[in-house]
């Protein structure tokens, strides 16, 4: 088999997995506004440990210089924990960054596209695995 | 002379056959019970540039494996920490991102690694049809499917289309949401049956006894339980997993699933979904999952899928899924504002 084909059919494979994915969770189109989006930064206040999906609340200081608590919504808790990292890993106090879009209801929630530190570095990495549909934060990908 | 030791060869071999060397409980059977890990990289359904090849090279499938971790290493990159906010209108993502983008990398686990059986990889979790595939769906499917969809296939645009379209709307309230979306049941059928490897939460642990079966999901927490040498349930009754009823066939546990809801977890399918479902424990400490499915409302035809379930050491964790299912007030308020601001719109 030449390396082309194997390309082909490796490219192949993972459209396969994206689509067969695409209609099996939709919560976040129906939950956050395309056309509000935001980058929040501020210090980590408490995490929510919680299924389905795990909760990081922050303090933001908005550019008039009002400070106002959002959550950002991440994913289960569950695949943390076999990877090591644990509520305490975060800890208040830790100053994080968000970019994402704010919900739909217009509370003070948004879904934490890209969760880094102040230098960008991501909050959790070393995922045994891939198949997150694209979150589009790389133009490159 | 000659028959004689070819008969006891025979029957040496059988009876090694039968007597696997696997663990077993009291009574003999295969002992089932434990944790397993159903994740896989290998798809439900055989890319269409396979044909109908069942297997895989291994260069090929150590190339997917290699691609996959790529990707996940790009996903972890660091990135600008000043950068600005995503594009307004949306990020473009599709499918379960819907345009606002889904989860990073670091929530997915979806196993790192395609299965092989009998030492050769496969190239899709289905077997039967030999194109790897779900056969072709009926008419009437087509119709039910294409409407129950249509929702998905909109564009998140931030507003209330459906408000211009007959009708229920997709959000009116709760029971408008889909089951795995209200945490009744995990999606992508990952408690089936058949069940099916998903994005994450791919733990299994079985209980086993000598007249029960039951199998704990790690998804939304769904719970099989599975009567031996029994009868299905009256017709009458209708479960979301279905009514299971299962029996040994020498050390291969056959299990029977009728009375679905008209909501199963393999979402094409419909309450008439038949599954028979066969659980062999091999002694490389894998159980080998294979399953056949057929629905008259749904396909062609029925279909046959089979992967391993590794045998894991991580306990299943709790998945109280409703409890912190802050998305669905999220969704619901959301849908209220959006209308409520069309409408103030088309009067203005």
């Amino acid at each position: 088999m030449t390396l082309i084909r194997i390309f082909i059919i490796v490219s192949a494979m993972a459209v396969t997995y994206f689509s067969s994915q695409v209609l099996a969770h939709h919560a976040f189109s129906a939950e956050f506004d395309p056309n509000r989006p935001l980058v929040l930064k501020g210090p980590v206040i408490r995490v929510e440990w919680v299924n389905p999906h795990a909760w990081i609340h922050l303090e933001h200081t908005t550019e008039a210089g009002e400070k106002e608590v959002w959550m950002v919504e991440g994913g289960t808790p569950n695949t943390l924990l076999r990877r090591g990292v644990n509520k305490n890993t975060v800890k208040p106090g830790t100053y994080i960054i968000v970019d994402g879009y704010q919900s739909k209801d217009r509370s003070n929630r948004a879904n934490g596209r890209n969760i880094t530190l102040a230098d960008g570095k991501k909050l959790f990495m070393g995922s045994s695995g891939t198949g997150a549909p694209k979150d589009g934060a790389d133009k490159k990908r | 002379m000659k028959i004689k030791v070819l008969s006891l060869l025979i029957a040496a071999t059988l009876s090694q056959s039968l007597a696997a060397d696997i663990p077993r409980t009291a009574n003999g059977k295969p002992d089932l019970n434990g944790n397993y890990n159903t994740a896989t990289l290998t798809p439900l359904q055989r890319p269409i540039a396979f044909g109908d090849s069942l297997y895989l090279s291994k260069e090929a499938a150590d190339k997917i494996v290699a691609a996959v971790a790529a990707e996940k290493a790009e996903g972890d990159k660091q990135i600008d920490g000043d950068r600005e906010a995503p594009p307004a209108g949306g990020d473009g993502s599709q499918g379960a991102a819907g345009n606002v983008g889904g989860y990073n990398s670091f929530w997915i686990d979806n196993g790192d690694s395609r299965f092989e059986i009998d030492g050769k990889f496969r190239t899709s979790i289905i077997y039967k049809p030999d194109n790897g595939r779900l056969p072709k769906m009926l008419p009437v499917a087509q119709k039910r499917l294409s409407k129950l969809y249509a929702r998905y296939a909109k564009k998140n645009t931030g507003s209330a289309w459906w408000l211009e379209t007959d009708g229920p709307g997709p959000y009116d309230g709760p029971e408008s949401n889909t089951p795995s979306d209200r945490c009744l049941q995990g999606f992508g059928s990952t408690g089936g049956p058949p069940m099916m490897p998903v994005l994450y939460n791919n733990y299994k642990q079985i209980i086993q006894s000598e007249d029960h079966i039951m199998i704990l999901v790690e998804m939304v927490h769904d719970v099989r339980t599975i009567r031996l040498n029994s009868e299905h349930i009256s017709r009458d009754i209708r479960k979301w997993m279905g009514d299971s009823i299962g029996h040994w066939e020498g050390d291969t546990l056959v299990v029977d699933t009728t009375n679905f809801t008209d909501t199963p977890g393999f979402g094409r399918a419909t309450r008439d979904l038949h599954v028979v479902e066969r659980f062999t424990l091999k002694e490389d400490n894998t159980l080998h999952y294979q399953f056949t499915a057929e629905d008259p409302n749904t396909w062609s035809e029925p279909w046959s899928g089979e992967y391993p379930w590794p045998r894991s050491d991580s306990p299943v964790y709790e998945y109280a899924c409703h409890e912190g299912n802050y998305a669905m007030g999220n969704i619901l308020r959301g849908a209220r504002i959006l209308e409520a601001e069309t409408t103030q719109k088309a009067k203005n």
